[in-house]
């Protein structure tokens, strides 16, 4: 806050609507750009180590690894062999010993696949609101991971460990460029709270990093940001009264210690609060969209509401200019042991449409062109079931995965790597979970290498020793 | 050369990483020139003719230059390009050899004869082992013993309270700077509560010391907070810190602890009544193996083997073998950077560039606890533990929980007959009753399908009420048990022999490589040799070996990383700022000869923390203000105040600012230590696990103290988590202190705050009585240990003129709580 704005016009014109915000907006901008104190702002806006097309980053997390074979990466052989035993003898891929101490036989996709747009990429019928998008999309068939745990998987999908304590890529990002809006959280986290993904707010915790660049849950019934308003039984008034005698208290109080930076940063911290308390109701409120937004979304839809709303939420965020939002589906909702037809067929429902509403929202906005869309699960899923099972079922499997980017700095249309002819191993073009981290820190012009922080008496990384970066996907 | 050709031998085998630190000193120089010599005179023809075209000039494709030694030794992304004598390890051959991808040089081929002279002049290298290469008395700190020294001589000597400040003053004096004036009373009054016990002192405990003119009222006052029992229970909260210290397992599964808690109260009692340092070293780390205590309590040195307990650990593991080698990897880990201030995590997996302590070595600690498993030890309550009121109350939930028991069971055999009324089964063979069974053992309700009319019925919520009271009664039935989560040794004649130790490579538990007995890490004890094993029946008698060692007046680091550790807490960073990494690549200490004086003198002291804090909270460096009237020009030249010109301000941490709030409140529990308190927690947080439910105690409880409160990995308390508590999933040294929205957003709307100034409002009133004045002056004096300026008061009275007294004391006890007056200390 500036000292020689008058407060009760700032706090008026920052409850005038959107003019109002647009004004405070720059306003707040110039003071951050503007502040004289010496001690750097951690989350000013900042170059990264090279240009980059993409600003911000949508990661859709699909918990619980989606199936190749049934969504990206179609297998014929799947179809001529289905029932037949499956021979896991000489394989090592997944870790998982204890199932596959039984028979097994392999399991034909019960989805159709057809090719789509121009570049004819392969996608089932179990993701249809994705077909007009095939030429946006860069899919990438063939990233391995290392632990067939779901809890260690979904770290390392978020952290690049599979151990807890870690920071998450959108902590890295933020810590990386700071971010656009300061009105709103750096790094914002929707999960379903039907049920949170393993170790819940540590998959969006900044790990050793300073808390800044922790991940803010935002909740798209209730309150949006915990402890946002000020409690029911408080008037008015009185909070207002509140805040001005708190600002005035303090502003003498550094008045007197001046010298003490740690003061001014606390001062702004709160002024950033009360510009949120103004600034996300409206950001995140629906009235402003419109029915057929709300539609496309697939708000309409008690199944798609949720994943919906929450992928409305962040073309919101990201049209805002917020870095990194991460969406999570229910935790182990894409886990089709025993009925992959069931769950994934439950899954489609809830998170195609969103999926692809989200791509043409942000497309028709002129938005995916600085915006980059990650979809991926923790890891991929096995050919085969065990022999007695009546249903379709898949087990996990680190062995291969297919996962995808669209938006800013992609080649679109692309088609990277491939798995053997069951499907359950990269065989070319092979790629490691940290290689898409680095991937996704390249495309926001950031190097995975030089993104460093010490702690433990060592320079620490996203990507530990180094990714590769996924070239043939890059625009 | 013989000498030469001897080391070049040796180089080929393991053993050499095992030459003490002594001999690799003498050996360092003649190192450094003969591997330059050879890089120059073997190494650089091959690799100009064959490398540099791409990786050299100024920008080596990859960041891989190779146009000097140092480049190779600095090497790329996968490591250092050359391990200096030996050939097979070195990256660089094995590209080349195509035993990596990509073969280089790319898209050519090295001539054999090349290959041979880089193999050759590789192998020919002397291995720089961690720990060897240039070493120097500068980087042999802090492995040899601390050095005595007697206090430097001082100028301004006026100044000097106790022989810190002598070391203190003559850094200064040396870089022509002078120390600030002492803070008031009232400051230090508050400076000192917070420290020692994370409370705000009682205006009369501030007003009694500042009147108390008789000399030694300082003292007096330090020596009066020291007394009360919340000092251990801050300090012991900076130890459980160290300690990883939490109530589950961690992962998907995050299973409970159920007594994990006696190991805090342990720790606790440990601070409270001064246990010697040494002691506390060598029960946490081998309390079952110490010869049976005089006083009694054996139970305290089964508890304290929690110690070894509180690391993550995967039940849902695939594999045990992987899951002990975690488990034995995290203790070899935080027995070293607790204890010894060192980073020997990254030796797991492969030498470290720059610590000393080998991957070897790793191994050879980790032998230390090859013997020891995860158990849960009966251990009856001790006195200090409220042995009768425990036994009372467990006797109590056997009961209830019986009954408990039986009601479930009562109401679901009316479910299930209901059930198989709605649904039609007819036999106890219809699958749809085993499904519905099934569906009865889900926790989360999300993962409850759900389907079918029974679900509707009123039954079905007595039910689930009925199965959350039983549950609920399980959990704090199994708090009670007279059990310490502890660790035993599993020993012949139980198995034909104590399980081996293996160094692993790469870390991976399934690729065992040599096999290793305990040792201690070579650079630190001056030798290789297997540490001496005493017999212990009943146990390997490992752990207490390397207790002893650890706790030994010699051992270089465990006394400078201990008196660090609490220097840290004093004075907000310690005199060698990364406390739990004393390893090369760490900070260097600011005064090093006051950091061993320390040591010293904590030794000598009888390793007591108590003295410790005396002699620190004694010194005049401690009592200087953080003002300094030459800030500016002082800040340009040592910012970070590592020289000591002034007091550094302390932000508090996120248990002093609740424990604060509910001791201004006055509802502050005056309950200690015994089973935790589940706090309230948000809907988002405590729902959605798949293996338990979060069962919030009642209000009285959750009033405890936080460190009272319970820790469970998977559930974080969004209150403490914002105001940077530490992540429990690694040993914490020392917190972040950020600064964000959100800790506004907490403090001025948060239901904690809101709810604690009503009864902080009425509180006021019932002490000032009505007059509105008087209720601010009390508030400030209450929250800010001073009295308000006039313009303060007034500006107070004036903004809630118009509401009723609670409800303006309630707001301005809110805006005090979130003053940077109250949130930092001066």
């Amino acid at each position: 806050m500036h000292p020689d704005l008058p407060r009760r016009d700032f706090l008026y014109r920052s409850l005038t609507g959107v003019g109002g915000i647009a004004l405070m907006d720059l306003l707040v901008r110039d003071l951050s750009a503007a502040r004289t104190d010496g001690r750097a702002d951690p989350l000013a806006s900042r170059p990264g180590h090279h240009e980059a097309p993409a600003k911000s980053c949508i990661f859709l997390s699909m918990l619980g690894g989606p199936s190749q074979m049934d969504t990206f990466d179609p297998k014929p052989a799947l179809t001529r062999f289905d029932g037949t035993p499956m021979d896991w003898s000489g394989e090592d891929l997944t870790d998982q010993p204890s199932l596959f101490a039984t028979a097994r036989k392999i399991v034909g996709s019960p989805f159709e696949f057809r090719r789509h747009g121009e570049s004819g990429i392969w996608i089932s019928d179990l993701l249809p609101d994705l077909w007009p998008h095939a030429d946006e999309l860069a899919v990438v068939r063939s990233v391995q991971a290392d632990n067939g745990n779901h809890p260690a998987a979904v770290f390392q999908m978020n952290t690049g460990f599979t151990l807890p304590g870690n920071p998450s890529v959108g902590s890295w990002v933020t810590f990386g460029l700071g971010t656009e809006n300061r009105n709103l959280p750096a790094f914002c986290a929707l999960p379903d709270f039907r049920s949170l993904p393993f170790s819940g707010s540590q998959q969006w915790g900044s790990g050793f990093l300073p808390a800044t660049f922790q991940g803010t849950v935002l909740r798209w019934n209730g309150e949006a940001v915990r402890d946002l308003k000020a409690p029911d039984a408080v008037d008015p008034g009185m909070a207002a009264a509140s805040r001005d005698l708190l600002r005035s208290y303090n502003r003498a109080f550094l008045d007197r210690h001046f010298t003490n930076p740690d003061l001014q940063a606390r001062i702004d911290a709160y002024e950033l609060a009360f510009r949120m308390q103004a600034e996300v109701p409206g950001v995140l409120s629906m009235d402003r969209e419109s029915e057929a937004t709300r539609r496309m979304y697939g708000l309409d839809d008690a199944r798609a509401r949720s994943f919906g709303t929450r992928c409305l939420i962040a073309r919101k965020l990201v049209e805002h200019g917020v870095r990194f939002v991460q969406l999570y589906t229910p935790s182990q909702s894409w886990d089709g042991h025993v009925d992959i037809v069931w769950n994934h067929g439950k899954n489609s429902a809830e998170t195609s449409r969103p999926v692809g509403a989200l791509l043409a929202d942000l497309k028709r906005r002129g938005l995916l062109e600085s915006t980059l869309v990650v979809w991926m699960g923790e890891f991929g899923r096995t050919p085969d079931t065990v022999a007695d099972r009546k249903t379709k079922g898949r087990d996990h499997n680190i062995g291969a995965m297919s996962m995808w980017f669209a938006g800013a700095g992609i080649k679109a249309g692309t088609v990277v790597g491939e798995t053997n002819d069951l499907g359950y191993k990269a065989v070319q073009d092979v790629y490691h979970v940290r290689d898409v981290h680095a991937t996704i820190l390249h495309l926001m012009g950031l190097n995975d290498m030089r993104l460093t922080y010490r702690h433990a008496g060592r320079n620490r990384r996203l990507t530990d020793t180094g990714g590769r970066v996924i070239r043939e996907i890059l625009a | 050369m013989p000498f030469r050709y001897h080391l070049t031998d040796l180089a080929n085998t393991v053993h050499f990483r095992l030459i003490s630190l002594a001999f690799a000193t003498l050996t360092a120089a003649l190192a450094a020139t003969g591997n330059e010599a050879i890089f120059e005179e073997r190494l650089r023809p091959v690799l100009a003719r064959n490398c540099s075209s791409c990786h050299g000039g100024s920008e080596p494709s990859g960041d891989m230059a190779v146009d000097r030694l140092a480049d190779l030794l600095a090497g790329g992304k996968h490591g250092p390009a050359i391990d200096p004598g030996s050939s097979s390890t070195s990256l660089l051959v094995q590209y080349v050899r195509g035993e990596r991808a990509p073969r280089m040089p790319l898209g050519g081929k090295i001539s054999p004869d090349d290959l041979a002279e880089l193999v050759g002049a590789v192998d020919s290298m002397q291995p720089a082992r961690p720990g060897a290469g240039g070493v120097s008395a500068e980087s042999q700190w802090p492995y040899t013993a601390p050095e005595r020294t007697a206090p430097p001589r001082v100028q301004a000597g006026m100044w000097v309270r106790n022989p810190i400040d002598s070391y203190v003053l003559a850094r200064l004096e040396a870089e022509g700077l002078e120390p600030a004036m002492p803070a008031g009373r009232r400051t230090l009054a508050r400076r000192v509560h917070f420290d020692l016990t994370g409370l705000p002192p009682a205006p009369e405990d501030i007003d009694a010391f500042e009147s108390d003119r008789r000399p030694g009222a300082y003292e007096r006052f330090i020596e009066r907070v020291l007394s009360r029992p919340e000092y251990g229970e801050r300090w012991g909260r900076h130890w459980l810190d160290l300690a990883r210290f939490a109530e589950s397992d961690g992962f998907a599964i995050d299973r409970e602890r159920p007594t994990a808690w006696r190991y805090r109260d342990y720790v606790i009692r440990a601070f409270n009544r001064d246990k010697p340092y040494d002691l506390f070293i060598k029960e946490q780390l081998a309390g079952d193996e110490l010869p049976a205590s005089d006083g009694g309590e054996d139970s305290d040195r089964l508890v304290s083997l929690g110690f070894l307990r509180m690391g993550p650990w995967e039940a849902d593991s695939l594999s045990m073998q992987k899951l002990r080698q975690d488990f034995l990897n995290e203790l070899t880990g935080v027995t070293g950077s607790a204890f010894l201030g060192l980073t020997v995590g990254c030796a797991q997996c492969h030498d470290h560039k720059y610590d000393p302590i080998p991957q070897r070595d790793f191994y050879r600690l980790q032998a230390f606890f090859s013997a020891t498993r995860a158990e849960r030890r009966p251990a009856p309550y001790a006195d200090a533990e409220n042995r009768r009121e425990m036994k009372r109350v467990l006797r109590r939930y056997e009961d209830s929980l019986d009954e408990a028991e039986d009601s479930l069971d009562v109401v679901q055999a009316r479910l299930i007959d209901r059930f198989v009324e709605i649904s039609g089964v007819a036999d106890e063979d219809d699958e749809r009753l085993e499904t519905f069974r099934k569906e009865l053992n889900v926790k989360n309700e999300f993962f409850r399908k759900r389907t079918g009319p029974i679900f509707e019925e009123p039954l079905w919520r007595e039910w689930l009420a009925a199965k959350d009271t039983r549950d609920r009664l399980a959990e704090l039935h199994a708090r009670h048990a007279p059990v310490a989560t502890a660790v035993s040794d599993v020993v012949p004649p139980d198995v034909p022999r104590v399980a081996p130790t293996f160094v692993m490579a790469g870390g991976e538990f399934d690729a065992p490589g040599e096999s290793v007995k305990p040792g201690f890490p070579a650079p630190l004890a001056g030798t290789a040799e297997p540490a001496e094993i005493p017999f212990r029946s009943g146990s390997s008698g490992r752990r207490i070996a390397l207790a002893e060692w650890i706790a030994s007046p010699d051992n270089p680091l465990t006394a400078r990383v201990m008196v660090n550790r609490i220097w840290q807490h004093h004075f907000g960073a310690g005199l060698v700022r990364t406390a739990s990494d004393f390893g090369r690549n760490g900070d260097r200490p600011s005064h090093p000869e006051l950091l061993d004086w320390l040591a010293l003198r904590f030794v000598e002291s009888g390793w007591s923390v108590k003295r410790m804090h005396r002699l620190m909270l004694g010194s005049a460096t401690y009592r200087q203000s953080t003002h300094h009237d030459r800030h500016a020009d002082y800040a340009v030249r040592d910012p970070d105040n590592r020289l000591l010109w002034r007091m550094n301000w302390l932000r508090l941490d996120a248990e002093s600012i609740r424990d604060s709030l509910l001791s201004l409140s006055g509802r502050l529990s005056p309950v200690r230590g015994g089973p935790s308190a589940l706090l309230d927690v948000p809907a988002d947080v405590a729902q959605g696990f798949e293996f338990f439910k979060w069962f919030a105690s009642s209000p009285a409880e959750q009033r405890k103290r936080t460190v009272y409160t319970f820790q469970r990995r998977s559930v974080v308390q969004p209150f403490m988590e914002t105001f940077d508590a530490a992540n429990m999933s690694a040993s914490c040294s020392r917190r972040n202190t950020t600064t964000v929205a959100p800790q506004a957003l907490t403090l001025l709307n948060g239901d904690l705050v809101n709810d604690e100034a009503v009864h902080f409002a009425r509180r006021v009133i019932g002490e000032a009585g009505e007059d509105r004045a008087a209720q601010v002056g009390r508030a400030f004096r209450l929250v800010l240990g001073r009295t308000p300026s006039a313009d303060e008061r007034d500006q107070a009275v004036r903004a809630f003129a118009d509401a009723p007294a609670e409800q303006a004391v309630a707001r301005l006890g809110v805006v005090l709580f979130n003053l940077n007056e109250f949130l930092y200390l001066q």
